[in-house]
């Protein structure tokens, strides 16, 4: 008999979170632009791509990725943005005070806030990112460039773009969370993802510096971008100063990438816990 | 049924409620009642887990509010009607918050239908009036169907019709046995609401009476006399038990004396007399003593004491 009233469940919460993304317009308009930046990017690279004369496979699969996650340093910028905006909006406007009515316990309401906005992010992106390559794929034949769409190192960064875009959105959701305010939140996420690799970069280039230049690979954009690069290209894309600084793996960056994201979780769901609402 | 004992909430220096305790039962309407800043709504918050108490506890039916299994049922709480995302529909608002609880869309096309939200229901809540979203905090706080419910200044902002449709659905609530504890800063409000009173001020529980027992004490009968010879007037009337203030030229308001035996003594001392006028004892004036010394925000003018 009490099992059939209703009461909270995480099911529930999750559901909850999942009506309010879907509910509010800033959701429809940000996924509406991460997809048509990554489509449009993603075609107009294939389309007006200029041979380079012959090239190897290493080189032609390299294209083709690229092609398809041209967009991440844009639309990871929509998805931070999003991401700050799904838990600072309710700061803004009062909101957090009933959902923390309604989950008193907080940190559920919290970790499935992250959850549905990572799932929605995460498949978004890569139908999209995917997209992208099936359409770009007969382009870049044109061009020179034959995709091998049978070859999980082609699928892996792709996977891998996806999955930085849900993570980096968490991170700037945990930042949201952490400052509670909409253009603080958003000015804290694009700094860490914009100003300070600069910053970090001028610093390695002036001191030279190999633990600088090795630092910077720990940067979350920087060892994010290891999640979507093509195996093979990695020293060229990660070293650009050719400071000899040490690339990571992909994995490694998605390792560095999801303790960034754990660490300001934690910190978000201490404080969340802590603060009056 | 609320219970807080020795609930404290501090900030900084500011002591917002101070050492409270107060039980609220079943089956009745309770009324939280104080001038602004007196630490009522700092109380509410408490009860379900907003705001963390320097000292003390606060439960529900028995437990902490967060540890219940199924909080939206235990407590229905209207705190602020602007704890809503202003770009999300009413009805996508009250599904959101159902959803947590496992209650759906019948449930939330029932306390739309409860609180004349209809018409409103799809429109965004960012264009709703003071009252639609006073109703739709109602709405909310009715959702889970709860065994109490805490509000928070229920009917500021709603037309006539509303502030009568709030009284009923709190009487009514009460009197199916639930608990109903709300807040107002106005006495007249509670009047003709509640059934028990507990007057805050200063962030201190300052009365914590029935209503009947509170009019009572008020009915120290107050009656106001016009008359040119005040002053002496005043002199022969002043006693341990009888106090008179002069409110203007003229004009006495005598406390502790029926208005017959202000006539007789008035009349023995040949005072003329212009005017003699029973003060009906109404909480209004008994609220105004209660609460004269804890009022924080004194209106500018008149430096205290300059009345009496």
């Amino acid at each position: 008999m009490t099992t059939t009233l209703p009461h909270l469940t995480f099911g529930g919460i999750l559901r909850s979170e999942w009506i309010k993304l879907r509910s509010l317009r800033s959701t429809f308009w940000c996924y509406s632009i991460l997809v048509f930046l990554t489509v449009g990017l993603g075609l107009l690279f294939a389309a007006t791509f200029s041979g380079m004369g012959e090239m190897d496979y290493d080189t032609q699969q390299t294209f083709a990725v690229q092609a398809a996650t041209l967009s991440l340093g844009m639309s990871q910028l929509v998805v931070c943005v999003l991401g700050a905006l799904v838990i600072t909006g309710e700061y803004g406007t009062g909101m957090i005070r009933s959902t923390l009515t309604a989950v008193p316990t907080r940190l559920p309401a919290l970790a499935a806030k992250a959850l549905v906005f990572a799932a929605v992010t995460f498949v978004i992106s890569l139908v999209s990112i995917v997209l992208t390559m099936l359409i770009s794929a007969p382009l870049l034949a044109g061009n020179g460039i034959e995709v091998d769409l049978g070859s999980a190192a082609v699928w892996l960064p792709l996977v891998g773009a996806a999955g930085y875009l849900a993570l980096i959105g968490v991170l700037a959701f945990s930042l949201g969370t952490i400052i509670r305010h909409s253009a603080g939140g958003i000015a804290a996420v694009l700094g860490l993802i914009l100003v300070v690799p600069t910053i970090v970069s001028v610093f390695a280039v002036i001191t030279r510096a190999e633990w600088v230049a090795n630092a910077q690979n720990f940067l979350p954009s920087n060892a994010g971008a290891r999640m979507y690069a093509y195996v093979s290209d990695a020293a060229a894309a990660v070293d650009p100063m050719g400071l000899n600084a040490t690339p990571l793996e992909p994995w490694q960056g998605a390792l560095v990438v999801v303790a960034w994201v754990a660490a300001l979780l934690v910190l978000a769901g201490v404080l969340l816990k802590r603060r009056d609402a | 049924m609320i219970e807080a004992v020795g609930l404290s909430k501090h900030y900084g220096a500011k002591k917002a409620v101070d050492d409270i305790s107060f039980s609220v039962k079943p089956g009745a309407v309770t009324g939280f009642l104080g001038p602004n800043g007196a630490g009522k709504s700092t109380t509410m918050r408490m009860i379900v887990g907003l705001d963390r108490p320097s000292a003390g506890t606060v439960t529900v039916n028995g437990k902490p509010y967060a540890e219940h299994k199924a909080p939206l049922r235990e407590v229905g709480a209207l705190l602020d009607a602007k704890a809503v995302h202003t770009g999300r529909s009413a009805v996508n608002h009250l599904l959101a918050i159902g959803a947590t609880h496992g209650i759906g869309r019948k449930r939330v096309d029932e306390v739309i239908a409860l609180t004349g939200l209809q018409s409103v229901a799809r429109k965004r809540v960012g264009g709703f009036s003071l009252g639609m979203g006073q109703r739709l905090g109602l709405a909310v706080a009715l959702l889970g169907d709860p065994r109490t419910l805490v509000l928070d200044e229920p009917v500021n902002g709603l037309d006539p019709e509303g502030v009568i449709w709030v009284r009923t659905l709190a009487r009514h609530l009460a009197s199916e046995g639930r608990t109903v504890l709300l807040s107002s800063h106005l006495m007249s409000e509670m009047a003709q609401t509640a059934d028990h009173i507990i007057v805050l001020g200063r962030g201190r529980v300052v009365a914590d009476a029935s209503v009947a027992e509170i009019l009572a004490k008020a009915s120290g009968n107050a009656v106001t006399v016009r008359t040119p010879d005040a002053e002496r007037f005043a002199s022969l009337l002043t006693s341990p038990e009888v106090t008179v203030t002069a409110t203007e030229p003229g004009l006495l308001v005598v406390a502790g004396l029926p208005a017959a035996r202000i006539g007789e003594l008035a009349a023995a001392e040949r005072v003329v007399l212009h005017e003699l006028t029973p003060v009906a004892g109404n909480l209004e004036s008994a609220y105004l003593q209660l609460t004269q010394d804890d009022v924080e925000y004194r209106a500018g003018g008149a430096p205290e004491g300059a009345a009496q």
